[in-house]
């Protein structure tokens, strides 16, 4: 078992990837029979310090429907010159280049460490990096001041060539003139009508669109003819100082809100302007759109609520009753506009700061289709706006810029399987490839996809089909194999190839089940199958969702539990799936799936971050991980439960979104009473200080910022842990335990104990 | 090491919001000190047998003396003995509240920096002017000018005083780099008392290291500015 742990952690290291199964079933009726499908969160642009990339073009198989690239699982033979595709057979002569290589001489692309390699190519002219603001002004004084202050701020963060752009909107929308010299001009569209994206190009002077408005080729060059007059998009080194005044002398939007309305933002249409604009100058280069929002849109296109304040902007309890308003006509229109965006090559980022809710559920597909953050704070004047936003320029060791844009990545499998699909912030590219299933799961039909905007932890679910028939015999050679494909510019403007290729046994299901189960990767599994229940959950009702989840958990361990029938005690499940159960009882309770406590926009985040991060990460918001610090001993991981919480244990809780750190009763009253500023007591200083110093390393490198939270035994803010735990001991069981450790919790959630209990009665049972 | 600090968040419009940490402490990538990713091992978390408690659970040292009023009422923790702290990496203890810049502390002591510092800024503007286009360097020019009125009338916190003087020893040696980041570590950690007037320096610095060496000649013989005491290259 010890190694399979060691292979996942590798395999995760060096490629990327994690994979459901690391023994692969060689029938389709095993394959499905497992349950969980043959899968992969894979992560494109891993960081990989010890990586360098290669300067020249990837090899290819000359055959016109394979074309993979040249990797380790090739058979070469070195004395001819020629290499057999693994993917298709074909036999391919070497490029003249390689005329050198020999079994000691290989290329780099041929050694196994090599599994995963980048490459460097030359594409035509590097095209710069454009950031478009689009800002609203339609905020508290306090607020606006401090929007303002970041933008200034992240003026000297941008690389001087990038290019830079600014629309302001409230009632009205205004894109900016950025010329270095003369007076300060804009044009000013109306918020309640939107404009078709030719109309607005041809009222901006930009009736010759660049030719090369090709969606879908990642190559399209950006010839760019605009006009000269019209200054709409200019390097920061040029308009720096004046971008800088201009961003100073912002005003609240002019139109005065009467008592008891909303103001009127027209965000709809600025999204509208912003997304032309690019369209008609930038099509298919690296653009990063940032919209910054104080509130919901209440005009124009894309309105989420209107401006009277007795009507509140939709719950779940409104949705759920059919009682929303303009939802489906907004949703379409920002659909409308984030298809477009994502079919040019740019991704949008929003930028959320209110007390109330700003119409993400609405809005989100603009960042979910192109890859672009969603940051959802209270205000803009708070450190987590503040210091989340610089985070989206953080450098990487080399000095360059984590975002990565235009990313196209392509699969291809070996014929034993297919692809059913990916889930993760990507478009379709409808590419029509053998190797695509007829099945889909999450973004499917085709085998390449679109992420406009990417980073080094932008993670995608990918989930495969095994299509060997029963009784056929396992493939020859044994291994089935995936090829990762992903190009993108590199935010130095280069293009360049990162390809990963992967390869695992057949197994067959009959004589080795034990073996394929040894190799599950419990983490894995539960990480993707909650990507296809989040999948699911924003595309249907609630409680199927659940239901799904839960039948595909019984059929689990039906398969793999050990145990007698009707006979529930005797239920065992081996160490290689013994966690699984307790991912599926957290996730269930999770803000993905239970949408009851949170707003409809509060859902629409998390959602967002849940289906894009890291294995890790993702893992750490379906169960959240608890430390204890306290005299006994250093600080340890304990139990996600609530007999972990003590009166004399301070606990550091980690949800991603929250750091908590809570006070055990008998702490806080220490606490209270001053101890720690008592020389003699220097160690209890020092355990109060302990989390804090933990806490800081999440907090320095964490994006989004998550929000911190300091609280105590009896304290408001102790619900945001004991929501979480798992209630072992509630109100309903205190006293039949007869036990004092631990605090109940007021809950009529059911507890893990008796969620296990259910599901072994449900696994052992004949008539399930 | 005023450069280096964090300080609580804006408790008034986020009651959660986290801590905001200077640009030096967002910039640094050592190695992570410690992954706060371990869950309890399945041995120890028996979660399907409940007749035992999960995890550890360590007898108080003293009993739990809950019903007690706030000061003597509490059994006090255990004493210090010689016990290290569990993980023994020093980090910058977080400071009660914002950093409060000594403001016109030593007005005597602020003008030759002033000096010195509009000295060199002016010297690189002037070796500017014949290469670079005139409207940039009025733009530059009256930048400059808000700067050393802002810094005349103590509207400048200690911490962007000391830090504006480095800059301008970067600048006169040449040490762009340095420079540039010194200023996008002043707007990241001060842009309410910088923002007006720093786009003026980081265009200042951007142009004059394009220049020509033999452009530069007057700028080195310029003084050589006050050394800040707490200097750090």
């Amino acid at each position: 078992m010890s190694t399979y742990q060691e292979f996942i952690q590798q395999n995760e290291d060096r490629d990327g990837v994690r994979f459901s199964w690391n023994l692969w079933p060689s029938s389709r009726l095993e394959a499905t029979r497992l349950v969980v499908p043959v899968s992969c969160l894979f992560t494109p642009l891993k960081e990989r310090p010890n990586l360098p990339p290669v300067q020249y073009e990837p090899v290819l198989c000359s055959r016109a429907t394979c074309k993979a690239v040249l990797n380790p699982l090739c058979q070469v033979d070195f004395r001819a010159k020629i290499w057999a595709c693994n993917f298709c057979f074909q036999r391919n002569p070497f490029p003249p280049s390689y005329a050198g290589i020999s079994e000691v001489n290989q290329p780099a692309e041929l050694m196994p460490q090599f599994s995963t390699i980048e490459y460097i190519v030359q594409r035509g002219p590097p095209t710069p990096l454009i950031f478009m603001y689009v800002v609203d002004t339609c905020l508290e004084e306090e607020d606006l001041q401090a929007l303002k202050e970041s933008l200034q701020m992240s003026l000297s963060l941008l690389p001087p060539n990038a290019l830079v752009g600014l629309i302001t909107f409230g009632r009205m929308v205004q894109l900016h003139e950025l010329s270095s010299e003369g007076i300060a001009k804009s044009y000013v569209f109306r918020g309640n009508k939107d404009l078709s994206s030719k109309h607005v190009q041809e009222l901006l002077g930009l009736t010759k669109p660049a030719a090369a408005a090709q969606q879908g080729r990642p190559y399209g060059k950006a010839k760019v003819l605009i006009n000269p007059e019209r200054m709409f998009l200019q390097p920061v080194h040029r308009v720096d100082m004046n971008l800088t005044d201009l961003l100073g002398e912002l005003q609240r939007d002019p139109w005065p809100v009467p008592q008891g309305k909303r103001p009127l933002r027209s965000t709809g249409v600025a999204l509208s302007v912003a997304v032309s604009l690019l369209e008609g100058t930038f099509p298919n280069t690296g653009a990063r759109l940032m919209l910054f929002v104080g509130g919901p849109p209440t005009h124009g296109p894309g309105m989420v609520v209107g401006d009277e304040l007795k009507t509140p902007i939709r719950s779940w309890h409104d949705i759920q009753k059919d009682n929303a308003r303009h939802l489906k006509k907004a949703t379409k229109f920002y659909e409308g506009l984030a298809n477009r965006s994502a079919g040019n090559g740019h991704c949008i980022d929003i930028y959320a700061c209110a007390l109330d809710q700003t119409g993400l559920l609405e809005m989100k597909c603009l960042s979910n289709l192109t890859g672009g953050h969603i940051v959802m704070g209270d205000s803009f004047n708070t450190s987590l706006f503040k210091q989340t936003f610089q985070r989206v320029f953080s450098k990487d060791y080399n000095n360059d810029f984590r975002m990565a844009f235009g990313g196209v990545l392509e699969v291809k499998t070996s014929r034993e399987l297919k692809v059913c699909g990916a889930i993760g912030p990507c478009v379709s590219l409808t590419s029509k490839d053998a190797c695509v299933s007829e099945n889909e799961m999450g973004v499917g039909g085709t085998n390449q996809w679109k992420l406009c905007g990417l980073g080094p932890s932008t993670t995608l679910g990918m989930y495969f089909e095994v299509v060997n028939q029963h009784n056929a015999p396992v493939p020859q050679g044994g291994r089935g194999a995936i090829q990762f494909v992903t190009q993108y510019q590199h935010s130095n403007t280069h293009r360049r190839i990162r390809v990963t290729t992967i390869a695992r046994n057949w197994a067959d299901a009959n004589s080795q089940i034990q073996h394929i189960e040894s190799s599950f990767d419990q983490e894995a599994a539960a990480v993707l199958m909650a990507r296809l229940g989040v999948f699911r959950a924003e595309s249907e009702e609630g409680p199927d969702v659940l239901r799904w989840l839960d039948r595909q958990l019984i059929r689990l361990c039906q398969k793999f539990g050990q145990f007698n029938k009707d006979d529930p005690t005797s239920f065992r499940l081996s160490e290689s799936l013994s966690l699984y159960p307790q991912f599926m009882f957290h996730l269930r309770r999770s803000p993905f799936l239970q949408v009851f406590n949170n707003s409809p926009d509060e859902s629409s985040y998390y959602r967002h971050h849940f289906v894009r991060q890291d294995l890790t990460q993702s893992l750490i918001m379906i169960q959240p991980i608890l430390y204890s610090y306290s005299f006994h001993g250093p600080p340890e991981p304990v139990l996600l439960d609530s007999s972990s919480i003590l009166p004399d244990r301070i606990l550091l809780m980690d949800t991603f979104f929250q750091l908590v750190i809570f006070h055990g009763e008998t702490i806080a009253q220490w606490r209270k009473a001053g101890y720690q500023e008592m020389a003699e007591y220097e160690n209890f200083k020092q355990l109060l200080q302990a989390p804090l110093d933990d806490a800081q390393e999440i907090l320095q490198t964490r994006f989004p910022m998550p929000r911190y939270v300091d609280t105590e035994h009896g304290g408001s803010q102790a619900r945001f842990l004991l929501s979480k735990v798992n209630p072992s001991q509630t109100h309903n069981n205190l006293y039949a335990w007869g036990q004092e450790s631990g605090a109940p919790i007021l809950t009529d959630d059911v507890s893990l104990q008796v969620f296990m209990d259910h599901l072994k009665k449900l696994a052992v049972s004949s008539s399930t | 090491m005023e450069n280096v600090y964090v300080k609580p968040g804006n408790q008034e419009r986020g009651w959660n919001d986290p801590p905001q940490f200077s640009y030096s402490l967002q910039v640094t990538h050592g190695p992570q000190r410690k992954l706060l990713n371990k869950r309890p091992s399945p041995a120890t978390a028996s979660v399907s047998d409940f007749s035992s408690f999960p995890g550890v659970l360590p007898t108080p040292p003293n009993s739990s003396n809950t019903a007690a009023p706030p000061m003597c009422g509490v059994a006090p923790p255990p004493l210090t003995q010689a016990r290290p702290p569990a993980d023994g990496v020093a980090t910058p203890p977080p400071h009660a509240g914002p950093m409060k810049g000594q403001r016109g502390a030593s007005s005597s002591q602020s003008e030759p920096e002033l000096e010195t510092v509009t000295l060199v800024l002016n010297k690189a503007l002037d070796a500017c002017r014949r290469a670079v286009k005139d409207q940039v360097c009025n733009d530059v020019a009256k930048r400059l000018r808000l700067l050393e009125e802002s810094w005349r009338t103590d509207k400048l916190s200690l911490p962007v005083r000391r830090r504006m003087v480095l800059l301008a020893s970067d600048v006169q040696a040449g040490r762009w780099d340095s420079a540039d980041d010194l200023h996008r570590s002043l707007m990241v950690d001060h842009v309410t008392e910088v923002s007006q007037w720093m786009v003026g320096v980081k265009r200042l610095i951007a142009e004059t290291r394009q220049l020509s060496p033999e452009l530069l000649e007057p700028l080195h013989s310029v003084v050589p500015p006050v050394q800040d005491p707490d200097h750090q290259s």
